[in-house]
């Protein structure tokens, strides 16, 4: 479960996030939608350990991400919203390492890279440099990293960005594998409709201030999620 | 002329981030680089008063300035010949700025403009205190003196600057037609810089001759270098013609290069970007090891390293140095000697103070080696957009930080350790003093590196267009190569105040005693404040 406690950010004098508090259950997946500029970057990567906050507690499985950075960071995985890799490594080498920080034995290691690759096209590019790849190789190198060490967790900031077609259902493919898990999946879109169809919650933040969260369907009502976004843009 | 405008203002703002002055904090932090070029520049005003005191005698005051010229030129030269490349070549800005409705010749311009303006700055280091102290020798200072000042300042980084780029262009060029790319711009930029170092050590033997021939040195220099030259005569008596053409030299020489470099820049550039495809293998086929998290890390920074190579030229560079005093102290000890017992031209150290103590000349060795092979100053910045993924991991920061110093200590340490055996032989080092050096060898990199890895974490440079900026241009490596100059000088400075009190052995113990307190204190800091800093560190 990770449990956001009145998180508060501050840019010099600009608030980014200002208070925002709501939890993700287990089994979930929770996207967190937003006009840009809104918090939503800078809430994720202080709920994955890269940014401090001001005040209030980030709680993952009970534990606050200040206290206990490494034991949290074990249980989750990070898709940023622009694929950073290291660009001169080859992507099996930086597959390797991101398996090597959590302590990934060589067995489940090799079965889900195989598996991964396999399924996002990439079994036999994995020995280019990551310099070499487009955009979207880029982001499924990451992807492939992020499942690899099969996390609990999972953050992802626009994902789908820079996917084709065929990734995109995949990973909806794998996502909805994770949730029969009962893991958690947080992400932030900009792609309302695929986040409609696929998310059980939703957060909307706006100016840093959260303005709605709870189960999808209550939020939307009769309206799309589109609808609903436009109407508290105004 | 608008658009140029707003481009160089565009290109420049990331590198002049750090005068910005907005908090407390950000002013401490900008004192320290001040007060090192402060340092380095009174430093080299009352080298060059030494100079100016033996000249003035004679009224030859104005030799002192056309050797700094020529000095200037070959620093700038020897720095630009690995910077050009990167600095012009293949930066992390060019899809935005070639994309633009602008120029190709425009953006060259640019890249060649920001590279003028660090090498203005490097150069004003060099050649104001030794402006200064002339005016303080001559005893009176003319408007004229003042405008032929600032404007030999202004041009004097063209022509180093020009040259450096069309070698980066020819080996850019060269590389740029081979798969492995990196390799041979390494190669290249190591063999120039040994041409030029070599070429620099055969024109030590015309300054050795400075007092004697004077004036046919400042001919020869005056002859060779066309701006060393003009000043001088200039000052010796004006001229607005004189000074006109060579402006105009400057301007023409200017439009010229950059004219002639942009017909080529962009197919260049183009060959750069494509980066190889190896054979397809298939993940069925690979090899998938397991390592712990520090030796994933230290290979990740090894990584960094090799594939990075004008930070391997610039790191590589002390360590092929000091295989060359090595092999030079080995086969050519004798005919080294006078450069260090010579009162006048040498250090004025006794020959028997240096045959008693030879392994203190091992160390001096050490000490010098370890302190310009900076290699951390540069590991954070590097790390640049990619600072995240290390953020995000479940990983201590003590064990991403000290992954970087034990990176570093595997490149130098093996090359340290190599030369170190040899002398050991070479000299007949007693067991003890080669066991106490072999503990050197490791412990002075080690302070080298912790000062390296803790002023890059006050110093981060993570939006820099390329390596080069990092690696050469950036606060951090200024800082720390100024704290390494610092530091060897005083500890050379104790080490000869205290040989003709204490014994070589016990000389070696106490340093040794006195380095891992050192270590030990910079290690701590590295854990508290350094673990700080990298949390606080955002892109």
């Amino acid at each position: 479960m990770i449990e956001i406690k009145n998180v508060t950010k501050k840019y010099g004098d600009k608030l980014a996030v200002d208070n925002v508090s709501f939890n993700v259950e287990d089994g979930e997946i929770f996207a967190f939608i937003g006009h840009n500029g809104a918090g939503k970057t800078t809430l994720i990567k202080s709920m994955v350990g890269i940014h401090d906050f001001d005040s209030g507690d980030i709680l993952i499985d009970g534990m606050s991400i200040k206290d206990n950075p490494v034991e949290c960071k074990k249980l989750m995985a990070f898709v940023p919203d622009s694929p950073e890799t290291y660009e001169h490594m080859r992507a099996i080498d930086y597959i390797n390492f991101i398996c090597d920080m959590y302590d990934i034995d060589t067995e489940t290691r090799e079965r889900n890279i195989k598996k991964y690759s396999k399924l996002f096209d990439m079994e036999d590019k994995l020995t280019d440099t990551i310099e070499s790849y487009s955009h979207g190789m880029k982001q499924k190198i990451v992807l492939i990293s992020a499942l690899c060490h099969n996390p609990r967790i999972l953050i992802m900031d626009e994902p789908f960005v820079g996917l084709d077609p065929k990734a995109v259902f995949d990973i909806k493919e794998v996502l909805n594998e994770m949730i029969k898990e009962k893991k958690i999946v947080f992400y932030s879109t900009h792609i309302l409709d695929v986040a409609e169809k696929l998310c059980s919650k939703v957060a909307i933040i706006k100016n840093g201030k959260l303005v709605k969260s709870g189960d999808m369907k209550k939020i939307k009502g009769d309206k799309s999620l589109e609808k609903v976004f436009m109407e508290l843009e105004k | 002329m608008k658009k140029l405008i707003s481009l160089i203002k565009a290109c420049m703002t990331s590198d002049m981030n750090l005068f910005k002055i907005k908090t407390k904090n950000k002013k401490f932090s900008i004192l320290l680089p001040i007060i090192l070029a402060i340092y380095l520049m009174f430093t080299i005003g009352a080298s060059s008063y030494q100079m100016f005191e033996k000249l003035a005698p004679l009224h030859l005051e104005y030799i002192i300035l056309s050797l700094f010229i020529f000095g200037t030129f070959f620093i700038t030269l020897t720095e630009g010949v690995y910077k050009a490349s990167s600095l012009i070549f293949n930066c992390k800005d060019d899809n935005l700025l070639l994309s633009l409705p602008i120029k190709r010749r425009t953006v060259l311009f640019v890249r060649i403009f920001k590279f003028y303006i660090f090498e203005l700055l490097f150069n004003s280091i060099f050649m104001l205190p030794a402006m200064v102290v002339y005016v303080i020798f001559i005893k009176s200072i003319s408007v004229t003196y003042i405008i032929l000042s600032i404007i030999m300042l202004l041009t004097l980084p063209i022509i180093p600057i020009i040259i450096s780029c069309f070698i980066g262009a020819i080996t850019s060029s060269l590389s740029s037609k081979f798969k492995y790319k990196n390799l041979v711009e390494i190669i290249t930029a190591i063999v120039l810089l040994l041409f030029i170092f070599a070429l620099s050590f055969k024109m030590s033997d015309f300054i050795k001759h400075l007092a004697k021939n004077a004036t046919s040195l400042n001919d020869l220099i005056t002859k060779i270098y066309y701006p060393a030259g003009v000043y001088v005569k200039l000052i010796a008596e004006f001229n607005i013609i004189d000074l006109l053409i060579y402006i105009l030299v400057n301007i023409i020489l200017c439009i010229i290069s950059i004219y002639v470099l942009s017909k080529f820049y962009f197919k260049i550039n183009s060959r750069l970007k494509s980066v190889g495809t190896t054979n397809k293998v298939n993940v069925s086929n690979l090899t998938i090891r397991s390592k712990s998290k520090t030796k994933s890390l230290v290979k990740k920074e090894l990584n960094t390293f090799f594939k990075t190579p004008v930070f391997i030229v610039n790191s590589g560079f002390g360590l092929i140095m000091f295989m060359i005093f090595v092999f030079a102290l080995v086969f050519k000890f004798d005919s080294l000697i006078p450069f260090v017992t010579n009162k006048e031209t040498g250090l004025g150290i006794s020959k028997d103070l240096i045959m008693n103590n030879l392994s203190i000349l091992i160390l001096a060795l050490i000490l010098i080696t370890g302190y310009m092979t900076s290699i951390t100053n540069s590991v954070i910045s590097l790390e640049g957009r990619s600072i995240n993924i290390l953020k995000s991991l479940p990983v201590k920061v003590e064990t991403i930080l000290m992954s970087k110093i034990y990176a570093c200590l595997i490149i130098t340490t093996p090359i340290l350790l190599i030369g170190n055996i040899i002398l050991f032989i070479k000299f007949k080092i007693s067991i003890i003093e080669s066991i106490l050096l072999l503990l050197l060898l490791v412990l002075v990199p080690l302070v080298s590196h912790f000062i390296g890895i803790l002023v890059n974490l006050r110093y981060p440079k993570l939006d820099a267009d390329n390596a080069t900026e990092i690696v050469k241009q950036s606060t951090s490596s200024l800082v720390s190569v100024m704290l390494g100059i610092i530091f060897a000088i005083i500890n050379i400075g104790i080490i000869y105040a205290a040989i003709n009190h204490i014994s070589s052995i016990l000389l070696l113990i106490i340093e040794v005693i006195v380095y891992i307190i050192i270590d030990i204190i910079l290690y701590l800091c590295l854990i508290n404040k350094g673990t700080k800093r990298f949390n606080k560190l955002s892109v």
